[in-house]
This record gives C-alpha cells, structure tokens and sequence, in this order.
C-alpha cells in the first residue's frame, strides 16, 4: 500500500509567479512511491532539496506544481482546514527541534497531544509513555534549553511519536549528534519503524547509511530526484544509469563528490 | 468532550500567556479602565439627566386638573375638543384611580406614606401631549383650557419643555460618541498589545501548528486574553465608578436638593453595569482577533 506519493512535483520559493525570474527552485519534477512501513532515506547533499520535501509532506509548503499525496489523499486539494488533521498523522522532528525552551520535555510532548483535545490525564500517560519509549526521564523538571542536543532530539521524536502518527518525517536527525549518540537515535528510529511506522528520514550523514537498514533510498540533487532504489520504472533520462547501492551512495556523500559521478 | 479539554487548554495557555507579561497586561487594563471610566461618566450622567425629567413630568407639555365630579360624557367631550386642536398630539386621561397607582410607584420605597390615601381625594387630571415643535405654544394652550369652566387649574411645563429634550438630546448623542471613541480606543488599545503578545509568542505558535493544532486552538489562547483585558478593565471602571459616585453624590444632592427633590441620583442599574462590562468584554475579543488574524502563516 503506498502511503506516500510524489508525481510530478515542482517547488521554488520567492515572491513572484511560479517560474519567473527571483524564485529559487527547490525541487523539480519529482516524482516517486512510498509503501506503507517503509524505512525512506531521502540524501543529497546541502540544498538538494531535501527539507523542502518534507516541508511539502507537512503542508507547510505548496508546491508549484505536481501532486502529493499521503495515504491517499491529495494534500494540497485539501481545505486549509483539514491541514492540522494532515499533521497529527505526520510526526515530524525537526533540524533545530523546534521544542519551547522554557517548557519541560513533558510539557512539550503534552501539546502535541493537547492539540488532539484528549483528557488531561490521558494527555499526561501518553506523554510520559513517548518519554520512556525514546529512554528519557518523564519526570525531570528541566527545561529543555538545559537538554544536551541528544537528549532534545529525543523530546522531539517523543513529540512527534506521542500521536500515533502513520509517518515519521525527521530532517537530519543525527546532523548535531557525536556519533555514539547518532546510533543511538538511528536504533530508536528503526525500532519506530518495527512498530509499523511509516519512516523517512533526510540525511547526508554517512554514518546512517552505515548503520541503517532501509528500504528505500531517494537521491536529489540541485533538486531533482536522480536515483530511486524502490523505482520499477526507469529513471529519468538526465539521472544515472542503474540504481546505486546505498554504500556507493554513502560513498558520494562522504566525498562530496557531484551525484552524476555515481555511475 | 473533546471541544471542552481543547477550551482548557486553550484557556490555560491564555492565562500563562498573560502571566509571562504581567506588567503589560495591567496597563492595557488601566488604559482601558480609564477609556471605559469616562463613558461610565456619560451614561451616568445622561442617565440621571433622563430620570430627573421623567420625574417632573417634562415629557407632559400642559396638565389641566378638573374640578371634582365632573361627569364622565362632559370628561369625553372636553378631551375630544382639546385633541381636535392642531398643536395637540393626544390627550390622557389621569383618573384618580391611576394617579393613586402613579404616586404609590413615585413613593416605590415606602408603601405607608399613602396608606391612608383616599384615591377620591385625588382629582382627575388631563394630559395634554404636543410634539416637541409645538411646545412653545404651551402657555398659550394653558391660558385657552383654564378658561374652561370644569378646568379648576393648569399647569405648564412651559418653553424650558422644548430646551430640557434639546438637552437631553445632545446628552444622548454625547453619550453615543463617548461610546464610539471609546470603542476605538479600546479596541486599539487590545490590538496593540495582542500583536506584541502574538509576537513575543511567534515560536509557541509555530509549534502548535506544527503539531496539528486547529487555528481556533492556536489563536485562542490570545482572545482569552484580550477577553479578560477587556472585560477587567470594564469591571475595573465601573467599580471606580461606583466608589466615586458615592463619594461625589452626597455633595451633589446638597447643592441641587430642590432638582432631586422627587428620589435624588441614581447609579447605573445592575444591567447597565454589566452591559459596560460585557462592552469591554467584546472590545476585547474583537481587538485580539484582529490582531491574530492579520499574523497568517503555515
Ligand atoms: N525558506 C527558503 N527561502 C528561499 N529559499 C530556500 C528556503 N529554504 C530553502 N531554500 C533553497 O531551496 C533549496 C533547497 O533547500 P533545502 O530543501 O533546505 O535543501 P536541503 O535540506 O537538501 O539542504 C536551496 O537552494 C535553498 O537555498
Ligand atoms: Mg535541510
């Protein structure tokens, strides 16, 4: 079951007209298909595009053109008011968190799961529940600017996994992370992902493609989808020839060498 | 169920929200007590200004008071031929009957001062109505009906009729400016400081969207609060009012005794007080929506 469809998709931002002159392209015609339960790592190097994928999966950004859909539906034909409803089904964890620095990582899970108008002492058991999955003390008062960076990218994924979401979307989640704790965070996404949560991660961190077993790889650059490992059809004419494995991917990223050197 | 959780956090987050900035809230309130402190002043005013006329009859141009037992089809003639005239708007009748009904309502607080009254001491009366334009011609109808032979004696409100509605007039539209400025006032006042708010706050909300909350559920917290701004600084005025009113109205009855003379000054009913209150209430919600509104992102 494809849970996550991209066909045609062409973002840029800027004022001014889809297309004209003072609009950066972010992503061009990108097009691909994401079964349910699948552990997506979307690469390329900085400013291939990646966060704004995701951005568009969130519906914080509208693409130019194209379609997207998730679990079916197209989200960007849906009404303005049924966008929250799309992100309580999208746990997302951000490059820099996005947590309420004065608030406690508890209070900061609990809002994700007050936004769904839940009881308080039912907003207070999954809360504390989403801090014991991801290992952290649900009962420490501090306030989260006081969290190592490890320690505040497990209140996010808390954050994002407290709803029950059908995907997870993390955006350079061991970007910050030394690379002890960057395994850490990587074995706790893929016991997400064992639990039947859709995942998809944006990366150019080697490290994940060393330690993570996925089951689909996507490949931008200058915002164009350039390999699929889950694609049947073939790629478009201007990508490599042949799917790359994820070490030769890996390989490219860590020499930063340009994506058409892969084949 | 859900829809009540939702509006205590909501309004939770409104109160801590106020919280983080205590200092501005209270000079929003101030501000607004102050605005809504001289509309109370107006109403007040207009309202006093409105009730004292009542008592002395200023809107009953000419009174013709009748001598006793005069029967009932010479009573109808007389009113048909006084409402035949051009300059009379409509003639009442005071039966004894219902001026008795009258002074025990005058008298409201206590019933014993006209226990003994007998009502058929009392005469009967007409009342001769005249549109505001005619009240000029007042004495000049007055002098015409005390020439009648079953007329015992009349009394004039006179020209001052046409000044004191003129008066009440201008309180009126006084009153309803005083209320549009405030309005404004106060409307701004809110606005302002919900936008700060809304500024100050800019990360809290981008997360709760983020998350999945409904605009309702993010932009609540804020009319919670311009809601309790408008609403305190409304209470606020109206209890300075309140305490001034009875400072002030003491030295008042002194000086005008002969004009209060008929029940002294009354303050605002409970529900005009609380329709001061919920004025504030509603500035308040309409300013903070506004200014949420005007902040649009994704
Ligand atoms: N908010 C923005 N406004 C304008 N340009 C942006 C914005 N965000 C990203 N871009 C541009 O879009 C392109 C893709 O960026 P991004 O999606 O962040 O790439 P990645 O996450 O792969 O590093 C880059 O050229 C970047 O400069
Ligand atoms: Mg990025």
């Amino acid at each position: 079951m494809p849970i996550l469809e991209f066909s045609g998709v062409t973002m840029s931002y800027g004022n001014g007209a889809a297309g004209s002159r003072g609009r950066t392209a972010a992503l061009k015609d990108v097009s691909f298909v994401t079964d349910e339960g699948s552990f997506v790592l979307l690469t390329g190097p900085s400013g291939a595009g990646k966060s704004t994928l995701l951005k568009l999966v969130l519906a914080s950004e509208r693409p130019d053109a194209g379609t997207i859909r998730v679990a079916d539906r197209d989200i960007h034909r849906l009404r303005k008011s049924s966008i929250p409803y799309l992100r309580r089904n999208v746990g997302a964890v951000f490059q820099d968190f996005k947590l309420l620095p004065d608030a406690s990582p508890l209070e900061n899970v609990a809002l994700a799961l007050q936004v769904l108008g839940l009881p308080p002492a039912e907003v207070d058991l999954r809360a504390r529940r989403a801090l014991t999955d991801v290992e952290l003390d649900p009962n420490t008062r501090r306030s989260s600017r006081c969290l190592s960076g490890g320690e505040q990218q497990r209140v996010a994924i808390a954050r994002a996994l407290a709803g029950d979401p059908a995907i997870l979307l993390a955006d350079e989640p061991t970007g910050n992370l030394d690379p002890r704790l960057s395994r850490e965070i990587l074995d706790l996404l893929q016991a997400v992902r064992a639990r039947g949560t859709t995942v998809v991660i944006a990366t150019h961190d080697p490290l994940v493609f060393e330690h993570v077993e996925a089951s689909q790889i996507l490949t931008l650059a200058y915002g164009r989808l350039v390999a699929d490992t889950a694609a049947v059809a073939p790629m478009p004419a201007d990508a490599p020839a042949g799917m790359p494995s994820a070490v030769s991917i890996a390989d490219t990223m860590s020499g930063a060498g340009p994506i058409g050197a892969v084949a | 169920m859900r829809v009540l959780h939702s509006m205590r956090y909501v309004t939770q987050r409104g109160v801590r929200g106020m919280a983080q900035a205590p200092l501005v809230q209270l000079l929003a309130v101030a501000t607004i007590a102050v605005c809504m402190l001289l509309l109370g002043c107006v109403l007040l005013v207009w309202q006093n200004a409105r009730s004292i006329a009542d008592r002395w009859g200023v809107d009953v141009p000419v009174t013709a008071y009748l001598v006793d037992d005069v029967p009932a089809d010479r009573v109808a003639a007389l009113v048909e031929r006084i409402a035949a005239l051009p300059q009379v708007e409509r003639v009442d009748v005071i039966t004894p009957e219902l001026a008795m009904t009258r002074l025990v309502e005058g008298l409201g607080d206590d019933p014993t001062l006209v226990a003994g009254i007998d009502p058929s001491v009392l005469p009967t009366s007409l009342e001769v109505m005249m549109p505001p334009a005619e009240a000029a011609t007042a004495e000049t109808l007055a002098a015409e009906l005390a020439a009648e032979p079953d007329v015992e004696d009349v009394v004039a409100a006179g020209t001052w009729v046409a000044r004191a509605q003129a008066l009440l007039e201008t309180l009126r539209s006084i009153a309803l400016g005083a209320a549009a400025l405030v309005g404004f006032a106060c409307l701004t006042i809110v606005w302002s400081t919900i936008r700060l708010a809304v500024y100050a706050r800019r990360a809290e909300i981008q997360i709760l969207r983020l998350v999945g909350g409904t605009p309702s559920f993010v932009h609540g917290p804020f009319v919670v609060e311009g809601f309790v701004q408008g609403a305190l600084g409304a209470g606020l005025a109206v209890t300075l009012l309140y305490f001034g009113f009875d400072a002030v109205e003491p030295l008042l009855a002194d000086a005008f005794a002969l004009a209060f003379a008929a029940g002294g000054l009354r303050f605002l009913s409970p529900l005009e007080c609380a329709a001061v209150v919920g004025f504030g209430a509603a500035l308040g919600v309409l300013g903070s929506r506004a200014a949420v509104a005007r902040y649009v992102e994704t």
